[in-house]
Protein backbone atom coordinates (compact mmCIF):
# COMPACT_ATOMS: atom_id res chain seq x y z
CA UNK A 1 0.00 0.00 0.00
CA UNK A 2 1.66 2.86 -1.18
CA UNK A 3 1.68 6.56 0.63
CA UNK A 4 3.17 8.57 -1.37
CA UNK A 5 2.67 9.99 -4.67
CA UNK A 6 5.08 11.74 -6.79
CA UNK A 7 3.95 14.82 -8.24
CA UNK A 8 4.97 13.52 -11.88
CA UNK A 9 2.94 10.36 -11.45
CA UNK A 10 0.49 12.45 -9.98
CA UNK A 11 0.25 14.33 -13.24
CA UNK A 12 0.30 11.49 -15.54
CA UNK A 13 -2.66 10.07 -13.64
CA UNK A 14 -4.69 13.27 -13.54
CA UNK A 15 -3.92 13.60 -17.24
CA UNK A 16 -4.75 9.69 -18.30
CA UNK A 17 -8.25 9.60 -16.75
CA UNK A 18 -8.96 13.35 -18.62
CA UNK A 19 -8.40 11.34 -22.32
CA UNK A 20 -10.18 8.48 -20.71
CA UNK A 21 -7.47 5.54 -20.51
CA UNK A 22 -6.14 4.59 -17.11
CA UNK A 23 -2.36 3.04 -16.44
CA UNK A 24 -3.62 -0.89 -16.75
CA UNK A 25 -5.99 0.35 -19.94
CA UNK A 26 -9.24 0.68 -18.64
CA UNK A 27 -11.55 3.60 -19.08
CA UNK A 28 -13.13 6.06 -16.77
CA UNK A 29 -15.82 4.05 -16.03
CA UNK A 30 -14.76 0.55 -16.03
CA UNK A 31 -14.23 -2.23 -12.95
CA UNK A 32 -11.38 -4.59 -12.58
CA UNK A 33 -11.73 -8.21 -13.16
CA UNK A 34 -13.80 -9.31 -10.05
CA UNK A 35 -13.55 -13.33 -8.65
CA UNK A 36 -16.44 -14.61 -6.64
CA UNK A 37 -16.34 -17.94 -4.50
CA UNK A 38 -19.39 -18.34 -1.65
CA UNK A 39 -20.32 -20.68 0.63
CA UNK A 40 -16.04 -21.48 1.74
CA UNK A 41 -17.08 -21.05 5.65
CA UNK A 42 -18.45 -24.69 6.91
CA UNK A 43 -18.77 -22.91 10.56
CA UNK A 44 -20.48 -19.64 9.58
CA UNK A 45 -24.14 -19.45 8.47
CA UNK A 46 -23.20 -17.98 5.44
CA UNK A 47 -19.71 -16.53 3.22
CA UNK A 48 -18.70 -15.40 0.37
CA UNK A 49 -15.14 -14.50 -0.73
CA UNK A 50 -14.22 -11.65 -3.58
CA UNK A 51 -11.48 -10.63 -5.20
CA UNK A 52 -10.46 -7.80 -7.14
CA UNK A 53 -7.95 -7.79 -10.14
CA UNK A 54 -4.86 -7.96 -8.52
CA UNK A 55 -5.36 -7.17 -5.62
CA UNK A 56 -8.11 -6.66 -3.27
CA UNK A 57 -9.59 -9.36 -1.32
CA UNK A 58 -12.51 -9.77 0.89
CA UNK A 59 -13.76 -12.81 3.05
CA UNK A 60 -17.16 -12.17 4.41
CA UNK A 61 -19.00 -14.66 7.04
CA UNK A 62 -22.24 -14.28 8.32
CA UNK A 63 -23.62 -15.61 11.43
CA UNK A 64 -27.06 -15.86 12.42
CA UNK A 65 -27.46 -16.25 16.39
CA UNK A 66 -30.45 -15.70 18.60
CA UNK A 67 -30.38 -12.97 20.81
CA UNK A 68 -32.71 -10.38 22.69
CA UNK A 69 -35.15 -7.53 20.64
CA UNK A 70 -34.16 -3.84 20.69
CA UNK A 71 -36.97 -2.13 22.51
CA UNK A 72 -34.92 1.52 23.26
CA UNK A 73 -36.65 4.34 22.40
CA UNK A 74 -38.85 7.02 23.62
CA UNK A 75 -41.79 7.00 21.41
CA UNK A 76 -44.63 4.13 22.01
CA UNK A 77 -44.83 3.71 18.38
CA UNK A 78 -41.49 2.88 17.48
CA UNK A 79 -40.60 1.10 20.48
CA UNK A 80 -43.72 -1.26 19.52
CA UNK A 81 -41.93 -1.45 15.77
CA UNK A 82 -38.71 -2.37 16.82
CA UNK A 83 -40.11 -5.28 19.09
CA UNK A 84 -41.22 -7.17 16.26
CA UNK A 85 -37.33 -6.89 14.26
CA UNK A 86 -34.80 -8.73 13.96
CA UNK A 87 -31.12 -7.12 14.29
CA UNK A 88 -27.95 -6.54 11.67
CA UNK A 89 -24.79 -6.12 13.32
CA UNK A 90 -22.10 -4.80 11.14
CA UNK A 91 -17.92 -5.47 11.78
CA UNK A 92 -15.31 -4.89 9.21
CA UNK A 93 -11.84 -5.03 10.32
CA UNK A 94 -8.46 -5.04 7.73
CA UNK A 95 -6.17 -7.90 8.40
CA UNK A 96 -2.33 -6.90 8.90
CA UNK A 97 -1.50 -9.60 6.40
CA UNK A 98 -3.03 -7.12 3.72
CA UNK A 99 -0.64 -4.13 4.85
CA UNK A 100 1.70 -2.95 7.27
CA UNK A 101 -0.51 0.03 8.07
CA UNK A 102 -3.38 -1.96 9.35
CA UNK A 103 -0.82 -3.50 12.19
CA UNK A 104 -1.31 -2.46 15.44
CA UNK A 105 -3.48 -0.04 16.23
CA UNK A 106 -3.48 2.34 13.13
CA UNK A 107 -6.28 0.17 11.68
CA UNK A 108 -8.75 1.18 14.32
CA UNK A 109 -10.02 4.16 12.52
CA UNK A 110 -10.05 2.76 9.69
CA UNK A 111 -11.88 -0.40 10.50
CA UNK A 112 -14.22 1.92 12.38
CA UNK A 113 -14.88 4.29 9.93
CA UNK A 114 -15.55 1.16 7.23
CA UNK A 115 -17.49 -0.62 9.98
CA UNK A 116 -19.91 2.92 10.45
CA UNK A 117 -20.39 2.88 6.51
CA UNK A 118 -21.47 -0.55 6.15
CA UNK A 119 -23.84 -0.65 9.45
CA UNK A 120 -26.00 2.90 8.03
CA UNK A 121 -26.55 1.24 5.02
CA UNK A 122 -27.34 -2.03 5.91
CA UNK A 123 -29.17 -0.62 9.15
CA UNK A 124 -32.18 0.82 8.54
CA UNK A 125 -34.77 0.51 6.35
CA UNK A 126 -32.54 0.92 2.89
CA UNK A 127 -30.50 -2.25 3.88
CA UNK A 128 -33.21 -4.53 2.24
CA UNK A 129 -33.21 -7.37 4.45
CA UNK A 130 -36.73 -8.23 5.67
CA UNK A 131 -36.58 -7.78 9.45
CA UNK A 132 -39.72 -8.51 10.77
CA UNK A 133 -39.21 -12.13 9.21
CA UNK A 134 -36.19 -12.59 11.63
CA UNK A 135 -37.88 -12.15 14.51
CA UNK A 136 -38.90 -15.52 16.69
CA UNK A 137 -40.61 -14.16 19.32
CA UNK A 138 -42.22 -10.66 19.39
CA UNK A 139 -40.89 -8.44 21.96
CA UNK A 140 -38.42 -10.61 23.05
CA UNK A 141 -36.13 -13.36 21.14
CA UNK A 142 -35.11 -12.84 17.40
CA UNK A 143 -32.17 -13.48 14.94
CA UNK A 144 -29.46 -11.34 15.28
CA UNK A 145 -26.93 -11.20 11.57
CA UNK A 146 -23.24 -10.55 12.38
CA UNK A 147 -22.02 -9.77 9.56
CA UNK A 148 -18.08 -9.70 9.61
CA UNK A 149 -16.04 -8.41 6.79
CA UNK A 150 -12.60 -9.44 6.75
CA UNK A 151 -9.92 -7.74 4.27
CA UNK A 152 -6.97 -10.55 3.45
CA UNK A 153 -5.36 -8.22 0.79
CA UNK A 154 -5.33 -5.01 -0.06
CA UNK A 155 -5.23 -3.08 -4.12
CA UNK A 156 -8.19 0.06 -3.74
CA UNK A 157 -11.81 -0.02 -4.11
CA UNK A 158 -12.29 -1.35 -0.85
CA UNK A 159 -15.46 -0.17 0.28
CA UNK A 160 -17.44 -1.02 -2.73
CA UNK A 161 -15.90 -4.69 -2.62
CA UNK A 162 -16.94 -5.33 0.92
CA UNK A 163 -20.75 -4.48 -0.11
CA UNK A 164 -20.75 -7.13 -3.06
CA UNK A 165 -18.75 -9.83 -0.87
CA UNK A 166 -21.80 -8.60 1.76
CA UNK A 167 -24.41 -8.86 -0.59
CA UNK A 168 -23.19 -12.23 -2.07
CA UNK A 169 -22.40 -13.60 1.58
CA UNK A 170 -26.09 -12.98 2.43
CA UNK A 171 -27.58 -14.48 -0.66
CA UNK A 172 -25.25 -17.75 0.71
CA UNK A 173 -26.58 -17.12 4.27
CA UNK A 174 -29.48 -20.08 5.54
CA UNK A 175 -31.36 -19.47 8.47
CA UNK A 176 -32.88 -22.68 11.05
CA UNK A 177 -35.97 -22.90 10.30
CA UNK A 178 -37.91 -22.55 13.95
CA UNK A 179 -40.95 -24.08 15.46
CA UNK A 180 -42.93 -21.87 17.85
CA UNK A 181 -45.23 -23.86 19.84
CA UNK A 182 -47.79 -22.11 22.97
CA UNK A 183 -47.00 -23.54 25.96
CA UNK A 184 -48.57 -22.51 29.78
CA UNK A 185 -45.80 -19.35 30.04
CA UNK A 186 -46.66 -18.44 26.78
CA UNK A 187 -44.44 -18.96 23.46
CA UNK A 188 -41.51 -20.98 23.49
CA UNK A 189 -39.70 -22.07 20.01
CA UNK A 190 -38.06 -24.82 18.67
CA UNK A 191 -35.21 -25.13 15.67
CA UNK A 192 -35.70 -27.96 12.69
CA UNK A 193 -32.52 -30.25 12.74
CA UNK A 194 -33.00 -30.53 9.08
CA UNK A 195 -30.80 -27.77 6.99
CA UNK A 196 -33.00 -28.93 4.53
CA UNK A 197 -35.62 -26.74 6.14
CA UNK A 198 -33.16 -23.88 6.06
CA UNK A 199 -34.14 -20.70 4.41
CA UNK A 200 -32.52 -17.68 3.18
CA UNK A 201 -32.98 -14.55 4.95
CA UNK A 202 -35.76 -12.53 3.16
CA UNK A 203 -35.35 -9.54 1.17
CA UNK A 204 -31.50 -10.49 0.85
CA UNK A 205 -32.12 -9.16 -3.34
CA UNK A 206 -32.82 -5.98 -2.12
CA UNK A 207 -29.38 -5.46 -0.17
CA UNK A 208 -27.69 -2.72 -1.42
CA UNK A 209 -23.95 -2.29 -2.86
CA UNK A 210 -21.82 0.82 -2.82
CA UNK A 211 -19.97 2.09 -5.70
CA UNK A 212 -17.28 4.53 -5.45
CA UNK A 213 -16.40 7.66 -7.46
CA UNK A 214 -13.57 9.28 -7.36
CA UNK A 215 -13.17 12.54 -8.74
CA UNK A 216 -9.77 13.04 -10.18
CA UNK A 217 -9.23 17.07 -11.98
CA UNK A 218 -12.84 17.53 -12.96
CA UNK A 219 -13.93 14.17 -14.00
CA UNK A 220 -14.29 11.10 -11.47
CA UNK A 221 -13.94 7.33 -12.15
CA UNK A 222 -14.85 4.22 -10.27
CA UNK A 223 -12.54 1.54 -9.03
CA UNK A 224 -9.34 2.98 -8.21
CA UNK A 225 -6.41 1.69 -7.65
CA UNK A 226 -3.88 2.41 -4.70
CA UNK A 227 -2.10 4.97 -6.66
CA UNK A 228 -5.13 6.44 -8.06
CA UNK A 229 -6.19 7.03 -4.55
CA UNK A 230 -3.62 8.97 -3.76
CA UNK A 231 -4.48 11.52 -6.40
CA UNK A 232 -8.47 11.63 -5.49
CA UNK A 233 -9.13 14.64 -3.23
CA UNK A 234 -13.50 13.71 -3.46
CA UNK A 235 -14.39 10.79 -3.29
CA UNK A 236 -18.12 9.57 -3.30
CA UNK A 237 -19.87 6.46 -2.05
CA UNK A 238 -23.03 5.83 -3.90
CA UNK A 239 -25.33 2.91 -2.32
CA UNK A 240 -27.60 1.56 -4.95
CA UNK A 241 -30.04 -1.64 -5.22
CA UNK A 242 -31.07 -3.65 -7.47
CA UNK A 243 -34.51 -1.11 -8.33
CA UNK A 244 -31.81 1.54 -9.14
CA UNK A 245 -32.53 3.25 -6.47
CA UNK A 246 -30.31 5.51 -4.43
CA UNK A 247 -29.60 3.92 -0.76
CA UNK A 248 -27.15 5.86 0.69
CA UNK A 249 -24.51 8.52 -0.29
CA UNK A 250 -21.40 9.70 1.32
CA UNK A 251 -18.33 11.87 0.55
CA UNK A 252 -15.32 10.78 1.43
CA UNK A 253 -11.55 12.36 1.49
CA UNK A 254 -10.72 16.23 1.69
CA UNK A 255 -11.58 17.93 -1.39
CA UNK A 256 -15.04 19.29 -2.21
CA UNK A 257 -17.41 18.58 -5.21
CA UNK A 258 -19.46 21.19 -7.67
CA UNK A 259 -23.45 20.45 -7.14
CA UNK A 260 -23.77 19.83 -10.97
CA UNK A 261 -20.61 16.92 -10.47
CA UNK A 262 -22.36 15.60 -7.51
CA UNK A 263 -25.13 15.76 -9.41
CA UNK A 264 -24.27 13.96 -12.13
CA UNK A 265 -21.86 11.60 -9.94
CA UNK A 266 -24.94 10.23 -8.29
CA UNK A 267 -26.53 9.42 -11.21
CA UNK A 268 -23.38 7.14 -12.99
CA UNK A 269 -23.70 5.89 -9.27
CA UNK A 270 -26.91 4.59 -9.93
CA UNK A 271 -26.66 3.16 -13.22
CA UNK A 272 -23.76 1.20 -12.52
CA UNK A 273 -24.75 0.14 -9.24
CA UNK A 274 -27.43 -1.38 -10.99
CA UNK A 275 -25.80 -3.21 -13.42
CA UNK A 276 -23.17 -4.35 -10.99
CA UNK A 277 -25.64 -5.98 -9.11
CA UNK A 278 -27.57 -7.91 -12.40
CA UNK A 279 -23.58 -9.27 -13.45
CA UNK A 280 -23.18 -10.51 -9.34
CA UNK A 281 -26.86 -12.34 -9.57
CA UNK A 282 -25.98 -14.16 -12.78
CA UNK A 283 -22.72 -15.37 -11.13
CA UNK A 284 -24.30 -16.12 -8.22
CA UNK A 285 -27.04 -18.51 -9.49
CA UNK A 286 -24.36 -19.84 -11.30
CA UNK A 287 -22.52 -20.74 -8.75
CA UNK A 288 -25.54 -21.91 -6.50
CA UNK A 289 -26.40 -24.35 -9.65
CA UNK A 290 -23.16 -26.02 -9.72
CA UNK A 291 -22.99 -26.28 -6.37
CA UNK A 292 -26.09 -28.11 -6.07
CA UNK A 293 -24.90 -30.38 -8.93
CA UNK A 294 -22.36 -31.42 -6.90
CA UNK A 295 -23.91 -32.32 -4.43
CA UNK A 296 -26.85 -34.45 -6.47
CA UNK A 297 -23.52 -36.34 -7.69
CA UNK A 298 -22.51 -36.92 -4.32
CA UNK A 299 -19.37 -34.75 -4.70
CA UNK A 300 -17.42 -32.99 -2.21
CA UNK A 301 -18.90 -29.48 -2.16
CA UNK A 302 -15.74 -28.42 -0.16
CA UNK A 303 -13.21 -25.56 -1.71
CA UNK A 304 -9.58 -26.61 -1.21
CA UNK A 305 -6.92 -24.12 -1.03
CA UNK A 306 -9.62 -21.37 -1.30
CA UNK A 307 -7.19 -18.40 -0.33
CA UNK A 308 -4.70 -18.90 -3.19
CA UNK A 309 -7.10 -19.71 -5.95
CA UNK A 310 -7.53 -16.95 -7.76
CA UNK B 1 -16.83 0.45 32.20
CA UNK B 2 -14.96 2.24 33.98
CA UNK B 3 -15.13 2.05 38.23
CA UNK B 4 -12.36 4.83 38.67
CA UNK B 5 -14.94 7.70 37.00
CA UNK B 6 -18.63 6.18 37.82
CA UNK B 7 -19.74 4.71 40.76
CA UNK B 8 -23.00 3.41 39.82
CA UNK B 9 -24.36 0.13 39.58
CA UNK B 10 -23.44 -1.58 36.09
CA UNK B 11 -26.77 -1.73 34.59
CA UNK B 12 -29.51 1.37 34.49
CA UNK B 13 -33.06 2.31 33.40
CA UNK B 14 -34.76 5.13 32.79
CA UNK B 15 -37.45 5.39 34.91
CA UNK B 16 -41.01 5.55 33.64
CA UNK B 17 -42.70 8.80 34.14
CA UNK B 18 -46.90 8.86 33.80
CA UNK B 19 -47.39 11.20 32.13
CA UNK B 20 -50.22 13.93 32.47
CA UNK B 21 -53.20 13.55 30.08
CA UNK B 22 -53.25 16.60 28.24
CA UNK B 23 -48.91 15.57 27.57
CA UNK B 24 -50.70 12.32 26.40
CA UNK B 25 -52.52 13.61 23.49
CA UNK B 26 -49.62 15.54 22.39
CA UNK B 27 -47.57 12.69 22.44
CA UNK B 28 -49.79 11.10 19.78
CA UNK B 29 -50.15 14.13 17.98
CA UNK B 30 -49.47 14.01 14.20
CA UNK B 31 -45.91 15.38 13.28
CA UNK B 32 -47.35 18.11 11.22
CA UNK B 33 -50.91 19.27 10.24
CA UNK B 34 -52.96 19.09 7.22
CA UNK B 35 -51.43 22.83 5.50
CA UNK B 36 -47.99 21.47 6.10
CA UNK B 37 -47.39 23.34 9.36
CA UNK B 38 -45.08 21.34 11.83
CA UNK B 39 -45.48 20.89 15.95
CA UNK B 40 -43.26 23.74 16.41
CA UNK B 41 -45.06 26.05 13.76
CA UNK B 42 -42.34 26.24 10.77
CA UNK B 43 -43.27 24.93 7.50
CA UNK B 44 -41.22 21.50 5.69
CA UNK B 45 -38.24 23.48 3.76
CA UNK B 46 -37.86 26.32 7.17
CA UNK B 47 -34.94 25.84 9.39
CA UNK B 48 -35.22 26.28 13.33
CA UNK B 49 -35.06 29.46 14.92
CA UNK B 50 -30.91 29.37 14.97
CA UNK B 51 -28.89 31.29 17.05
CA UNK B 52 -25.24 32.13 16.78
CA UNK B 53 -22.30 33.55 18.32
CA UNK B 54 -18.79 33.84 18.02
CA UNK B 55 -16.06 34.41 20.63
CA UNK B 56 -17.50 32.80 23.82
CA UNK B 57 -14.74 30.88 24.98
CA UNK B 58 -12.21 32.81 26.67
CA UNK B 59 -9.18 30.55 26.69
CA UNK B 60 -9.43 29.72 23.20
CA UNK B 61 -7.98 31.08 20.10
CA UNK B 62 -11.55 31.42 18.52
CA UNK B 63 -14.94 29.79 18.89
CA UNK B 64 -18.64 29.50 18.54
CA UNK B 65 -21.73 28.55 20.11
CA UNK B 66 -24.88 27.62 17.98
CA UNK B 67 -28.47 26.83 18.98
CA UNK B 68 -31.08 24.97 16.23
CA UNK B 69 -33.85 25.43 19.69
CA UNK B 70 -33.04 21.82 20.70
CA UNK B 71 -30.25 21.16 19.75
CA UNK B 72 -27.21 23.33 21.39
CA UNK B 73 -23.73 22.90 20.27
CA UNK B 74 -19.67 24.47 21.55
CA UNK B 75 -17.73 25.04 19.69
CA UNK B 76 -13.75 26.28 20.33
CA UNK B 77 -10.39 26.29 18.17
CA UNK B 78 -6.53 25.99 19.48
CA UNK B 79 -3.81 26.65 17.22
CA UNK B 80 -2.06 26.38 14.88
CA UNK B 81 0.26 24.95 16.96
CA UNK B 82 3.80 22.89 15.99
CA UNK B 83 2.83 19.35 15.32
CA UNK B 84 4.00 16.89 18.07
CA UNK B 85 5.07 13.50 15.37
CA UNK B 86 8.04 14.80 14.23
CA UNK B 87 7.56 13.40 10.60
CA UNK B 88 7.60 16.23 8.26
CA UNK B 89 3.99 17.36 6.52
CA UNK B 90 4.12 20.44 4.21
CA UNK B 91 0.62 20.79 4.84
CA UNK B 92 -1.20 21.40 8.50
CA UNK B 93 -3.34 18.86 10.15
CA UNK B 94 -6.68 19.62 11.31
CA UNK B 95 -7.67 17.49 14.27
CA UNK B 96 -11.25 17.57 14.76
CA UNK B 97 -12.90 15.93 17.59
CA UNK B 98 -16.69 15.58 18.35
CA UNK B 99 -17.93 14.69 22.07
CA UNK B 100 -21.56 14.07 23.29
CA UNK B 101 -21.91 15.79 26.86
CA UNK B 102 -23.19 12.73 29.10
CA UNK B 103 -26.21 14.21 29.68
CA UNK B 104 -26.92 15.44 25.65
CA UNK B 105 -28.94 12.74 24.77
CA UNK B 106 -31.95 11.08 26.35
CA UNK B 107 -30.04 7.84 27.57
CA UNK B 108 -26.34 9.07 29.50
CA UNK B 109 -23.61 8.77 27.11
CA UNK B 110 -20.55 7.62 28.40
CA UNK B 111 -17.71 10.02 29.05
CA UNK B 112 -15.28 7.75 27.22
CA UNK B 113 -15.24 8.58 23.64
CA UNK B 114 -17.19 5.85 21.61
CA UNK B 115 -17.39 4.89 17.76
CA UNK B 116 -19.92 6.95 16.58
CA UNK B 117 -18.10 10.39 17.69
CA UNK B 118 -15.45 8.58 16.44
CA UNK B 119 -16.92 8.96 12.96
CA UNK B 120 -18.61 12.40 13.50
CA UNK B 121 -15.00 13.56 14.47
CA UNK B 122 -13.92 12.10 11.30
CA UNK B 123 -16.75 13.71 9.04
CA UNK B 124 -16.44 16.84 10.37
CA UNK B 125 -13.11 16.65 9.68
CA UNK B 126 -13.84 15.60 5.80
CA UNK B 127 -16.21 18.76 5.78
CA UNK B 128 -14.10 21.40 6.93
CA UNK B 129 -10.81 20.33 5.15
CA UNK B 130 -11.64 21.57 1.78
CA UNK B 131 -12.19 25.00 2.85
CA UNK B 132 -9.38 25.63 5.48
CA UNK B 133 -5.76 26.50 3.87
CA UNK B 134 -4.12 23.76 5.43
CA UNK B 135 -1.58 24.16 2.55
CA UNK B 136 -0.20 27.72 3.91
CA UNK B 137 0.26 25.79 7.54
CA UNK B 138 3.44 23.38 7.13
CA UNK B 139 4.05 21.57 10.03
CA UNK B 140 1.41 22.69 12.18
CA UNK B 141 -2.23 21.45 13.77
CA UNK B 142 -5.16 22.92 14.42
CA UNK B 143 -7.72 21.65 17.23
CA UNK B 144 -11.03 21.58 16.96
CA UNK B 145 -12.79 20.95 19.70
CA UNK B 146 -16.81 20.36 19.32
CA UNK B 147 -19.17 19.81 22.76
CA UNK B 148 -22.45 18.59 21.93
CA UNK B 149 -24.83 20.01 24.61
CA UNK B 150 -28.25 18.73 23.30
CA UNK B 151 -29.26 17.08 20.97
CA UNK B 152 -32.54 17.53 19.38
CA UNK B 153 -32.10 15.42 16.05
CA UNK B 154 -28.50 13.64 15.32
CA UNK B 155 -28.21 14.95 11.36
CA UNK B 156 -29.02 18.47 13.17
CA UNK B 157 -26.09 17.47 15.54
CA UNK B 158 -23.49 17.03 12.94
CA UNK B 159 -24.48 19.98 10.96
CA UNK B 160 -24.70 22.42 13.41
CA UNK B 161 -21.21 21.13 14.86
CA UNK B 162 -19.33 22.24 10.93
CA UNK B 163 -21.60 25.11 10.85
CA UNK B 164 -19.74 25.91 14.65
CA UNK B 165 -17.11 25.00 13.60
CA UNK B 166 -16.65 26.59 10.25
CA UNK B 167 -17.17 29.96 12.66
CA UNK B 168 -14.94 29.23 15.31
CA UNK B 169 -12.26 28.62 12.42
CA UNK B 170 -12.86 32.10 11.13
CA UNK B 171 -13.14 33.68 14.85
CA UNK B 172 -9.68 32.22 15.35
CA UNK B 173 -8.17 34.15 12.56
CA UNK B 174 -7.54 30.99 10.25
CA UNK B 175 -7.16 31.53 6.65
CA UNK B 176 -10.00 29.48 5.12
CA UNK B 177 -11.00 29.80 0.93
CA UNK B 178 -14.62 29.99 2.29
CA UNK B 179 -17.17 29.52 4.86
CA UNK B 180 -18.57 26.05 5.45
CA UNK B 181 -22.72 26.41 6.49
CA UNK B 182 -24.75 23.16 6.82
CA UNK B 183 -28.19 22.00 6.67
CA UNK B 184 -30.11 18.50 7.62
CA UNK B 185 -33.11 17.05 6.23
CA UNK B 186 -34.85 13.92 6.10
CA UNK B 187 -37.96 11.77 4.10
CA UNK B 188 -40.57 11.53 5.47
CA UNK B 189 -43.44 9.76 3.50
CA UNK B 190 -42.00 10.86 0.47
CA UNK B 191 -41.47 14.01 1.36
CA UNK B 192 -38.70 16.17 2.22
CA UNK B 193 -38.68 17.40 5.90
CA UNK B 194 -35.81 20.41 6.66
CA UNK B 195 -34.12 20.61 9.86
CA UNK B 196 -35.53 17.67 11.61
CA UNK B 197 -36.32 17.58 15.35
CA UNK B 198 -35.24 13.83 17.33
CA UNK B 199 -38.82 13.57 17.25
CA UNK B 200 -39.65 13.58 13.77
CA UNK B 201 -36.48 11.66 12.70
CA UNK B 202 -37.62 8.66 14.56
CA UNK B 203 -40.17 8.50 12.04
CA UNK B 204 -37.69 9.12 8.75
CA UNK B 205 -37.10 6.73 6.58
CA UNK B 206 -34.06 8.03 5.14
CA UNK B 207 -31.77 11.87 6.19
CA UNK B 208 -29.28 13.88 4.59
CA UNK B 209 -26.74 15.87 5.75
CA UNK B 210 -25.22 18.64 3.23
CA UNK B 211 -22.47 21.00 4.12
CA UNK B 212 -21.66 23.87 1.39
CA UNK B 213 -19.71 26.43 0.63
CA UNK B 214 -21.95 29.27 -0.81
CA UNK B 215 -19.91 31.54 -2.55
CA UNK B 216 -17.53 29.06 -4.02
CA UNK B 217 -20.40 26.88 -5.03
CA UNK B 218 -19.13 23.28 -3.54
CA UNK B 219 -20.29 20.96 -1.47
CA UNK B 220 -17.95 19.74 1.09
CA UNK B 221 -19.44 16.60 2.41
CA UNK B 222 -22.82 14.94 1.95
CA UNK B 223 -24.53 11.82 4.30
CA UNK B 224 -27.35 10.02 3.08
CA UNK B 225 -28.75 7.26 3.99
CA UNK B 226 -32.75 5.67 3.46
CA UNK B 227 -33.62 4.34 -0.08
CA UNK B 228 -34.59 7.13 -2.49
CA UNK B 229 -34.89 7.82 -6.30
CA UNK B 230 -31.87 9.37 -7.97
CA UNK B 231 -34.17 12.35 -8.72
CA UNK B 232 -35.13 12.78 -5.27
CA UNK B 233 -31.60 12.73 -3.92
CA UNK B 234 -31.01 15.55 -6.39
CA UNK B 235 -33.77 17.29 -5.19
CA UNK B 236 -33.21 16.89 -1.70
CA UNK B 237 -29.93 18.27 -2.27
CA UNK B 238 -31.61 21.42 -3.90
CA UNK B 239 -32.89 22.28 -0.89
CA UNK B 240 -30.59 21.35 1.56
CA UNK B 241 -27.90 24.07 -0.59
CA UNK B 242 -30.85 26.72 -0.22
CA UNK B 243 -31.15 26.39 3.21
CA UNK B 244 -27.46 26.16 3.52
CA UNK B 245 -27.29 29.23 2.04
CA UNK B 246 -29.34 30.97 4.15
CA UNK B 247 -27.00 29.50 7.11
CA UNK B 248 -24.51 31.40 5.56
CA UNK B 249 -26.09 34.75 6.06
CA UNK B 250 -26.18 34.29 9.58
CA UNK B 251 -22.83 33.48 9.95
CA UNK B 252 -21.82 36.52 8.09
CA UNK B 253 -23.42 38.69 9.69
CA UNK B 254 -22.65 37.13 12.85
CA UNK B 255 -18.91 37.42 12.46
CA UNK B 256 -19.55 40.91 11.15
CA UNK B 257 -21.12 41.97 14.51
CA UNK B 258 -18.63 40.41 16.51
CA UNK B 259 -15.37 41.86 14.98
CA UNK B 260 -17.11 45.37 14.55
CA UNK B 261 -18.07 44.49 18.65
CA UNK B 262 -14.08 43.58 19.23
CA UNK B 263 -13.02 46.93 16.80
CA UNK B 264 -15.37 49.42 19.40
CA UNK B 265 -14.05 47.54 22.49
CA UNK B 266 -10.40 47.86 21.27
CA UNK B 267 -11.13 51.21 20.54
CA UNK B 268 -12.53 52.54 23.74
CA UNK B 269 -9.29 50.82 25.70
CA UNK B 270 -6.81 52.84 23.47
CA UNK B 271 -5.32 48.82 22.30
CA UNK B 272 -3.04 48.66 20.14
CA UNK B 273 -5.18 47.31 17.40
CA UNK B 274 -6.81 50.90 17.03
CA UNK B 275 -8.31 51.36 13.36
CA UNK B 276 -9.26 54.75 12.02
CA UNK B 277 -12.24 54.68 9.92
Amino acid sequence: MPVLISPAEREYIINGVDHNIRADGRGRLDYRQIVIETGLIPQASGSARCRLGEGTDVLVGVNVEVGQVDMEGDDEVIRERKSKRGRVICNVECSPIASQQFAGRGAEDFNNELTQTLDRVLNGPQGGLNLEKLCIIPGAECWVVNIDALILDYAGNLLDMVFITTRAALHNTKVPKTIITKTEDGLEFDFSDDMEDAERIEGWENVPIAVTLSKIGSRHIVDATPLEELTVDARLLVAVNKNGKICGVQKGGSGSIEPSLLNEMIQTGGTIGQHVIQKLDEQLEREEKETSKKIVRNESVGKLGFFAAI
Amino acid sequence: MDRRRIPGPEASVKPIIERADDEDTQHVAPLKTIDDIRQDGRSLDKIRKAWLAPGIITQANGSAYIEFQGTKVACAVYGPRATKISAFSGKGSLNCEIKFAPFSCQKRRSPQRDPQEKELSHLLFEALAPAVRLDLLPKSTIDVFVTILQNDGNGSCLAASITAASVALADAGIEMLDQVAACSACYIDDEIWIDCTLREEEHAQGSLVLSYMSSLNEITHMLQSGEISVSGTIRTIEQCTEACSKIYSIMGNCLLESVRRKLEKDNTLGGLNKKEG
